[in-house]
């Protein structure tokens, strides 16, 4: 990707990223171990409600839902709830922080991240790579795909060891009402 | 070297005691080995949903097991969105840490993590002493220097670890298909902790 489509590429996420209210999402979720025969395959659905609310619901082949509320994450993981408070641990804040940050693409602060553009076919392909050492431990490099449209149609999180997460978004509807009931757990 | 003796007269009047305690009868060893069938398939990832109870908290994750070849297996545990928060392989005479999350990064947990997937996931156990118990047939065996009774019915049902007379460590098996078991509990005794297992593929 030349500079031009880059930057063009960079304000579209961004000009999506800011009239995003509201996100409803299904999601697959394929982990990939270089050890494994086959990837480990969840599905679920994501709900997000700007600026803070995020909740991940897997249902396939496991029910387990977790809410990012107000510095507090609410696990209901087959019915047995449990809850981790954000503020004692810095990692889970950031994890949050990036969390938000890659399901609406904005994610180009390049005081965090050395950033690189690519062409996947018709869309767009982003590495964002940490600059913290701390971050850069966990991931390697986030690898977002957007659509024409400047929507993240796919997080890939890459570990140091080469080791992935890949989630794909399908269905995803932007701006539809989402209730506040709706994150809880 | 006297006090080398004395501990190994203990260690075998307490490991007898076990089998005493629990009139476990004494048979001939008819094979040299015992083995755990369960993560024996180099074609097969074992996929698991965990559940941690330790004391009062609770948490999950999925823990996902791999026979890399003969005597080698790959334990990885991640949180169900795919964060990895230890990786081991384990080997027949090593064990070795790939990753394991700052936060976890403790000898005693490390230890403790290791002495149990070891038990769980080790194919061939050398067995010293054999017995039967009502439709069991009981091996015992030692893995990390710690004592194992293997109770086998028709397949590989229990692996109770022992020390100081004691049960310390129960290893469940159940809801068995094709060698796979999709249901294992890990209960230990001495500390409030259960691990429970339940397979996902």
């Amino acid at each position: 990707m030349n500079s031009a489509e880059a930057d063009a590429l960079k304000s579209l996420v961004k000009q999506q990223a800011k009239t995003t209210k509201t996100i409803t999402s299904a999601f697959t979720q394929y982990k990939h171990m270089d050890f494994l025969s086959n990837d480990i395959v969840t599905k679920g659905t994501l709900h997000f409600k700007a600026p803070n609310l995020v909740k991940w619901s897997y249902v396939e082949p496991f029910a387990y839902s977790v809410v990012f509320k107000n510095e507090t994450l609410f696990i209901n993981d087959e019915g047995k709830k449990s809850h981790i408070d954000m503020r004692s641990s810095k990692l889970f804040k950031q994890l949050n922080s990036l969390i938000i940050k890659s399901i609406k693409g904005d994610m180009f602060n390049a005081e965090e991240f050395i950033i690189e553009y690519y062409k996947s076919g018709e869309n767009g392909l982003v590495y964002f790579k940490p600059k913290d050492k701390k971050s850069a431990s966990f991931i390697a490099s986030f690898q977002l795909t957007f659509n024409k449209q400047g929507d993240v149609e796919i997080v890939k999180m890459i570990e140091p060891s080469g080791d992935y997460t890949k989630i794909v978004f399908s269905n995803k509807e932007l701006n539809n009402p989402v209730s506040d009931a709706l994150f809880t757990n | 070297m006297r006090y080398l003796l004395i501990s190994c007269c203990f260690l075998m009047v307490s490991c007898g005691s076990y089998s005493k305690k629990h009139q476990l009868t004494e048979r001939e060893i008819s094979n040299k080995f015992i083995t755990n069938p369960y993560f024996s398939d180099t074609s097969q990832d074992f996929v698991y949903k965990a559940n941690i109870q330790v004391y009062d908290n609770n948490f999950g994750g999925l823990l996902i097991i791999k026979k890399i070849e003969d005597g080698n297996h790959r334990v990885v545990f991640t949180t169900e969105m795919g964060a990895k928060l230890f990786d081991f392989s384990i080997t027949e005479t090593n064990f070795k840490v790939n990753y394991i999350l700052d936060d976890l990064n403790k000898k005693l947990l490390i230890n403790l993590l290791k002495t149990d997937f070891k038990a769980l996931v080790q194919e061939r156990n050398l067995v010293s002493r054999r017995y039967i118990k009502d439709s069991f047939d009981i091996y015992k065996t030692t893995i990390l220097g710690k004592s194992h009774f293997y109770y086998v019915s028709d397949q590989l049902d229990q692996i109770i670890r022992t020390g100081h007379r004691k049960e310390k460590v129960h290893f469940l098996f159940t809801d068995i298909n094709n060698n796979i078991a999709n249901h294992i509990i890990i209960k230990h005794h001495n500390i409030n902790l259960q691990i429970a297992l339940k397979s996902i593929q």
